[in-house]
């Protein structure tokens, strides 16, 4: 059964990781949690909803619309909103004051739109399952699985070989001087606004498959934000170890001691590495963020 | 600065003062007398009141009012309930009325709110002298209409109210004019537990309920006692949080156990069909059972087949030829969109009560409320009602349903025991 557990922990710790990469990346140039990140990733559900159910398109377009959603949206709230209120030289708490709000205004529109109510894509797999060294694995979640690992292998492509993985890593280290150095750090930041959204939107529409889509999907963004602390926030690897890690040590709190207490055990892992490790389990300092 | 901070100071002192000397506690010895009066005048005006009823219940039509939201957020339900009282008291009118007199339903707003419903009951009482109310289908108002049935000795029946405290006070004392026509929350665990354990056969058992979920840990309970009595075991119990979507880790212990049943007590479709899926993608076979949570037309097209074959048990609603067509015939008549509930409440309300009058011979309220106490079992459109005169809770029938493909369907009626 411990095996069984761990398969349920790594499927639950994909989707985490999804988010967590996101918020990360966002930490790690603009040093603010971005407490709207998860409503990212309910947008491109609800857009690949409107696209497979309401309009008449294939599941798969729909799903890449959704995708383009969640970065659309994130790169209009980084146009709109935190680089004006960073061109205004405010504190950093004001960047996680409007991401707060930010997210109650997209959880209330969703509301408003398409109501409380459960929508679900119209493809639909059979309830079926693969039995891997006698424990089972549901096919959609294997679906998932292998999805979120060629998504984030993807994307730890971007972030070490490319030009703009350098970049992103160069504003991280030091904005200032890589502005000096000519990175364009406006358009860099756009970039990975864009980037982030397209993370939250696979996730929603992965999670969206697994268990429907609803307006307060996106709270999920709070364990993801739990996951990139205990990885080390500002570290994209660290956050993909530490989303793992908190599906499996949740899975297992649930089975082994009770489902009541494993948010307990959630947030008081995150205050004790708060207090015991602030830089997560990867050891970021400034040099290593991204 | 510190002229304005004075000021508000003592702006806040003088209202705290004027809220203290407004305010009603005063020591028992010197508030005894002052209330000994109006409640004295209180009581003569309850006498009189219930002597202007006597006098309505002798001659002339029988009124009987009926509370409900007819104009607030929920009055798709509180219109239904008029309409359904309404035809019954014309198809009974038709058919001679009662005891040779004509019945009137007067319906009366209580939006769906306590204090408007209150006062609702009091305006039929006081004013149109009605002789039994029916209503209102939320217990947060029933709750303290009880008390007022009580003060004016006018009997009241919820329809859909069922908390434990419409027909009992928190003491555990009955309201002895307050009645109801549903089952409380924990009863369908009764039924539950007794038809798997009884008529299924099974033997072992998973209970899997909503942490902090009152009706869920409620029933569950409820369902283990019954469940074990008639010698079914419990293997495991678990429970999720209202939030969870992902019940594996639960479900892995569970399938391990492999027991005969899993009662399944959450509420919510698209939960429940998670958890159907999820139990079968980790190879579990058992029989899923619920309880009237899983009411929902979406829940069994959710499930995408993981459900097929399973059961839950609930009102028996529109089930039965009867009763569909007295839904039928409330739409048509009030042109409503949709059959609702409700109507057979209240249509069920007002046969009880002319029930109740026949045997006692009287429309007088007293002898309505002795009669409907003393009811040994009242077919009504909703189901055979047996009344218990110790909490007026009744028993009553409930009916089965089974997965079949994207639905549920109906397979029968469970009878009360």
């Amino acid at each position: 059964m411990f095996f069984q557990q761990l398969i349920t922990g790594i499927s639950v710790g994909g989707i985490y990781a999804l988010l967590a990469t996101g918020y990360s990346l966002i930490y790690s140039l603009l040093d603010f949690s971005n407490w709207s990140h998860g409503e990212f990733a309910m947008v491109g559900a609800y857009v690949a909803i409107v696209f497979s159910t309401m309009l008449p398109f294939p599941f798969l377009v729909a799903a890449m619309l959704g995708v383009a959603g969640g970065a659309l949206v994130s790169w209009l709230t980084e146009k709109v909103v935190y680089r004006r209120i960073r061109s205004t030289g405010g504190p950093n708490m004001f960047l996680m004051i409007g991401a707060m709000g930010l997210s109650s205004v997209f959880q209330q529109a969703a509301n408003l739109i398409f109501t409380g109510q459960y929508r679900s894509y119209p493809f639909k797999l059979p309830v079926s399952t693969i039995k891997i060294a006698g424990a089972y694995i549901g096919v959609l979640d294997l679906i998932s699985l292998i999805i979120t690992a060629v998504v984030l292998i993807f994307l730890m492509y971007i972030i070490n070989k490319t030009q703009f993985g350098l970049n992103v890593r160069g504003i991280a280290c030091n904005q200032w001087g890589a502005k000096i150095l000519g990175v364009k750090v406006d358009s860099c930041i756009s970039k990975v606004f864009i980037l982030a959204g397209c993370l939250a939107g696979v996730a929603g529409i992965l999670y969206g498959a697994k268990y429907n889509v609803w307006p307060t999907m996106g709270n999920i963004g709070l364990k993801a934000f739990i996951s990139s602390v205990l990885g080390g926030l500002g570290s994209v690897p660290g956050a993909i170890l530490g989303a793992v890690l908190l599906g499996i040590i949740e899975t297992l709190v649930s089975a082994y001691v009770s489902s009541s207490l494993r948010d307990f055990f959630s947030f008081a892992l995150l205050i004790v590495i708060l207090l015991v490790k602030p830089s997560g389990l990867l050891g970021v300092d400034v040099q290593d963020k991204a | 600065m510190k002229k304005s901070l004075a000021t508000i100071l003592s702006a806040v002192m003088i209202l705290s003062l004027a809220a203290c000397g407004g305010n009603s506690t005063a020591p028992a010895t010197t508030q005894a007398p002052a209330t000994e009066a109006p409640k004295a005048e209180a009581t003569e005006a309850a006498a009189a009141e219930t002597e202007a009823a006597a006098e309505a219940s002798d001659e002339g039509p029988i009124k009987i009012g009926y509370v409900g939201d007819l104009t607030g957020g929920t009055a798709l339900w509180g219109t239904a309930g008029q309409y359904g009282a309404e035809l019954a008291a014309k198809d009974i009118n038709e058919a001679g009325g009662i005891m040779g007199r004509e019945v009137v339903i007067v319906p009366m707003d209580g939006k769906g709110d306590p204090s408007d419903s209150v006062s609702a009951l009091k305006k039929l009482i006081d004013d149109e002298h009605v002789v039994a109310s029916i209503g209102t289908n939320f217990s947060s108002c029933n709750i303290p209409m009880a008390s007022v049935a009580d003060e004016k000795k006018i009997p009241i029946i919820a329809t859909a109210a069922s908390n434990e405290l419409v027909t009992v006070d928190e003491n555990g004392n009955l309201h002895p004019y307050s009645f109801r026509l549903c089952f409380i929350d924990p009863y369908i665990g009764e039924v539950i537990g007794s038809y798997a354990a009884g008529t299924l056969g099974y033997k072992t058992a998973a209970l899997f309920t909503v942490a902090g979920n009152t009706n869920s840990e409620s029933v569950g309970a409820i369902i283990e006692n019954v469940f074990t009595s008639k010698g079914g075991e419990i293997v495991i119990s678990e429970q999720c949080q209202e939030a969870d979507m992902d019940y594996r880790a639960q479900l892995a212990k569970i399938g391990a156990k492999n027991p005969d049943v899993i009662f399944v007590l959450m509420n919510d479709y698209a939960k429940l069909a998670t958890f159907a899926k999820q139990a079968r993608e980790l190879g579990i076979e058992s029989m899923l059972m619920g309880h009237d949570g899983w009411d929902s037309a979406q829940l069994a097209g959710e499930a995408g087949g993981a459900l097929e074959g399973c059961l839950y048990i609930s009102r028996i609603g529109f089930n039965t030829p009867e009763a569909a067509a007295f839904g039928d015939r409330v739409t048509e008549l009030y042109k409503m969109e949709s059959r609702e509930a409700e109507c057979l409440f209240t249509r069920d309300g007002v046969y009880w009560i002319k029930d109740a009058i026949e045997r006692a011979g009287s429309a007088d309220p007293t002898a309505i409320r002795d009669a409907l106490e003393s009811t040994e079992k009242f077919e009504g459109l909703i189901g055979t009602l047996v009344e218990d005169p110790a909490t007026h809770n009744p028993a009553m029938a409930c009916a089965l349903f089974e997965c079949h493909g994207d639905a549920f369907e109906y397979k029968g009626i469970v009878e009360a025991e």
